[in-house]
């Protein structure tokens, strides 16, 4: 394990922002926590970066205590952005990369390719506050990564990206896991994290959800739901056995299955009636499973044992 | 490279290469020269001239013309011309009222014109009462008045000996009775006039002023921005955060100390070409005095240290410079304080008002450097019983000072930079304490 979070705890007076939170982050993985807004995410990124200290519990790389070496290993971005409006590009990346322990020399030698991969080469002796707010995102990107770091933080980073700089830094991402980088970011958008991620854990109210491979979390959730498109009156559909439930969109219905439902029998039934054109069973989305997970109270979920923790 | 250096670096950089740096590098001497040697040089002009006046003799006992006589004894600085010039002597019978008014009207308008500084009017028996005389001026010189009050006092005495029965005389009473003129003389046994030291004290606050409220609240906007900006969060995933405070102090105090730099360099320039420069005798006894100096700049960096870190704070815990403004005010008036009791710690500066406001840490900077101008020993001098000793404990009790306010602030710091939105209540910013 390249960072375990280990029964980890922090609570700001009453309010417990991170309670008893353990996290193994695999190296060399895409990893992402997601959670709905005020569950814990910032928290819990800040206690990794030794910037917040836990009440209890602890954090660990490579097995060993956080420690102020640490901070040169990691690269972090922040949720909401900020650079030096006043100094250059060059200037920027140079200090962020000097503070994670490089020498400038080290640094010039990788500003351009850099900034050419993210199309600012042009930019580089002119001021940030020059630069548009996409372009800086991408800027703090690179002031992320300049130096090399083994493990790779990134808060909301597609926020404000238009789609060609989100498939660009998406494949740098890419390029960074192959690498064998470890990715950590958290996102409530979850159609990227479901493109992304090797890894999900999800936080609400500062407790673990869930955790576990992307496709394991989905099968475990074991709630399939059925597309169908059908010629005739499907009133009869709901009534059905292993059907939770009915939604009627436009150009087709979606069926919510129950828990072990047997779509064999829920197809003979409905062609039995209709004429069915298309009968589709969809994976859960990611989307599905945090509107289902986010909706119950984390304490009820753990102590049903019903934890979708795999 | 150590973190501390990199950030020190940064802040220096971010601060020397503006150009108001160095506008206020070569703006401020001129202007503190300005202030400084003007007034001295002022005052020194208008002495330069022979003042003129006239007398309205009433009295029917040329007590005018001995007042003429009188003033001859007055000589201008470095020269033989005479201080005063008596135009005219009107001798009247005091009963002629038509004559007196109409010269007395032709005397002020010469006052108005400027073509007489002052003219005395004599009625009858001044030596009865004081109330039989009265001089018309628009000047207030503080020295002429007293050598016109002094002159006339003998010119009466003598008047009033003569119609006594005391057989004495008139020598031996002037001797007895004469006011004398005093002249004021420092601790070093030599006379520096007061508005020289006062002017001088003014210049050396008002750079101390300048520099320590200036970059005190560099570094507070400098802490404001990272946190607006949300750079913060990066520094302190980089750095810890008693090393990103005292980065910053260091960095923007060694500017302070460029610019205090390039003055010294100016400043030992101008020593050694005061011949050349006419510099009021007095100013350069003060700024080059030696004690004056090694104060000031011990005092400058303590109180940079001090009052920047209580920026630094404030900067931690506000969201916006113009929340921080409501805590700029009352840090500011601390520091302006001394300029409005200032007059009264000139006056008494040994006064255990003024010793006991001098060691008060906020106060210390600017109290005891106004302690020092105004008393300052001269070289041969130096003991621990007076001023000396009195700034050494000001600087060490300061200093002490500055560490307990450096150990506070990073307890806050670190929890403020990282906190948005709402601004902590006091008993919050307590607990971080504690925490």
């Amino acid at each position: 394990m390249l960072l375990e979070l280990k029964n980890v705890r922090k609570a700001y007076g009453d309010k417990v922002a991170v309670d008893n939170l353990s996290l193994d982050v695999p190296k060399g993985v895409i990893y992402g926590i997601i959670g709905p807004n005020g569950a814990g995410k910032t928290t819990t990124i800040r206690m990794i970066m030794n910037i917040t200290v836990p009440d209890s519990g602890e954090v660990l790389l490579d097995g060993q205590r956080v420690t102020s070496d640490f901070r040169n290993r990691v690269g972090y971005l922040p949720e909401e952005r900020g650079l030096y409006k006043k100094m250059t590009l060059e200037e920027v990346i140079v200090y962020m990369g000097e503070l994670k322990g490089r020498t400038r020399r080290e640094l010039i030698a990788k500003i351009d390719p850099w900034l050419q991969r993210m199309n600012l080469a042009e930019y580089r002796l002119k001021k940030v506050e020059e630069l548009s707010k996409g372009m800086q995102q991408k800027l703090q990107f690179v002031t992320t990564i300049i130096h090399g770091p083994d493990l790779i933080i990134l808060d909301e980073i597609f926020s404000g990206l238009d789609p060609l700089n989100i498939e660009l830094i998406k494949d740098i991402i890419l390029d960074l896991k192959r690498e064998g980088k470890t990715i950590l970011f958290s996102t409530h958008v979850m159609e990227q994290a479901e493109k992304l991620c090797d890894h999900v854990c999800m936080i609400n109210r500062g407790q673990k959800v869930i955790d576990g491979r992307l496709n394991e979390v989905k099968a475990g959730f074991g709630k399939n739901s059925v597309q169908i498109d059908i010629e005739g009156d499907g009133g009869f559909i709901a009534e059905l056995e292993g059907v939770g439930g009915v939604t009627e969109f436009n150009n087709y219905i979606e069926l919510n299955l129950e828990e072990k439902a047997d779509t064999n029998c829920i197809l003979k039934a409905i062609a039995d009636r209709v004429l069915v054109r298309r009968f589709d069973i969809v994976e859960p989305s990611l989307y599905n499973i945090f509107i289902d997970t986010a909706r119950i109270d984390p304490a009820e979920l753990n102590n049903k044992g019903g934890t979708t923790d795999v | 490279m150590s973190k501390f250096w990199i950030i020190f670096r940064r802040e220096y950089a971010q601060v020397v290469r503006k150009k108001s740096f160095i506008v206020g590098i070569l703006l401020t001497p001129v202007i503190l020269g300005a202030l400084t040697i003007g007034p001295t040089f002022l005052a020194r002009m208008q002495s330069s001239e022979t003042e003129k006046l006239a007398v309205i003799d009433r009295s029917e006992m040329q007590i005018g013309q001995s007042f003429k006589e009188a003033l001859t004894e007055y000589t201008l600085p470095d020269s033989d011309m005479p201080y005063y010039s008596v135009e005219q002597v009107f001798e009247l019978p005091a009963t002629d009222s038509v004559k007196f008014a109409e010269i007395e009207d032709s005397l002020r308008h010469e006052i108005q014109d400027k073509d007489l500084k002052y003219f005395l009017v004599i009625n009858q028996n001044p030596q009865v009462s004081d109330t039989n005389l009265y001089l018309v001026t628009n000047s207030d010189s503080f020295r002429s008045l007293n050598r016109f009050e002094k002159q006339l006092s003998n010119v009466l005495s003598s008047i009033r000996l003569e119609m006594s029965d005391i057989n004495l005389s008139t020598d031996s009473v002037l001797a007895l009775t004469g006011r004398i003129d005093l002249v004021t003389r420092d601790a070093k046994g030599e006379s520096l006039p007061f508005q020289v030291k006062y002017f001088s004290m003014l210049a050396f606050l008002m750079i101390m002023f300048g520099m320590i409220i200036g970059y005190g609240q560099i570094v507070m906007r400098s802490v404001i921005e990272e946190k607006n900006s949300r750079i913060m969060e990066v520094l302190i995933s980089s750095v810890s955060p008693f090393q990103l405070l005292a980065g910053k102090i260091a960095g923007l105090g060694a500017a302070t100390f460029t610019q205090i730099g390039v003055w010294v360099i100016i400043g030992t320039g101008l020593y050694f070409m005061r011949g050349s420069l006419s510099i009021p005798s007095g100013v350069d006894r003060i700024i080059f005095d030696p004690f004056i100096i090694i104060s000031f700049v011990l005092f400058l960096i303590a109180g940079y240290l001090f009052y920047s870190t209580i920026f630094a704070l404030i900067g931690s815990i506000v969201n916006s410079e113009k929340e921080a403004q409501n805590f700029i005010m009352p840090v500011t008036m601390v520091f302006v304080l001394p300029f409005m009791v200032g007059i009264y710690v000139i006056q008494q500066p040994n006064s255990t008002a003024s010793i006991v406001m001098s060691f008060i840490p906020l106060l210390t900077p600017s109290m005891m450097m106004m302690r020092v101008i105004f008393l300052a020993p001269s070289l041969t001098e130096y003991t621990l019983n007076g001023i000396v000793g009195e700034a050494l404990l000001g600087f060490v009790t300061l200093s002490l000072s500055v560490v307990a306010i450096i150990w506070l602030t990073a307890k806050i710091f670190r929890i403020g930079i990282l906190m948005y939105g709402k601004r902590p209540t006091f008993p919050e910013i307590m607990k971080w304490i504690k925490y």
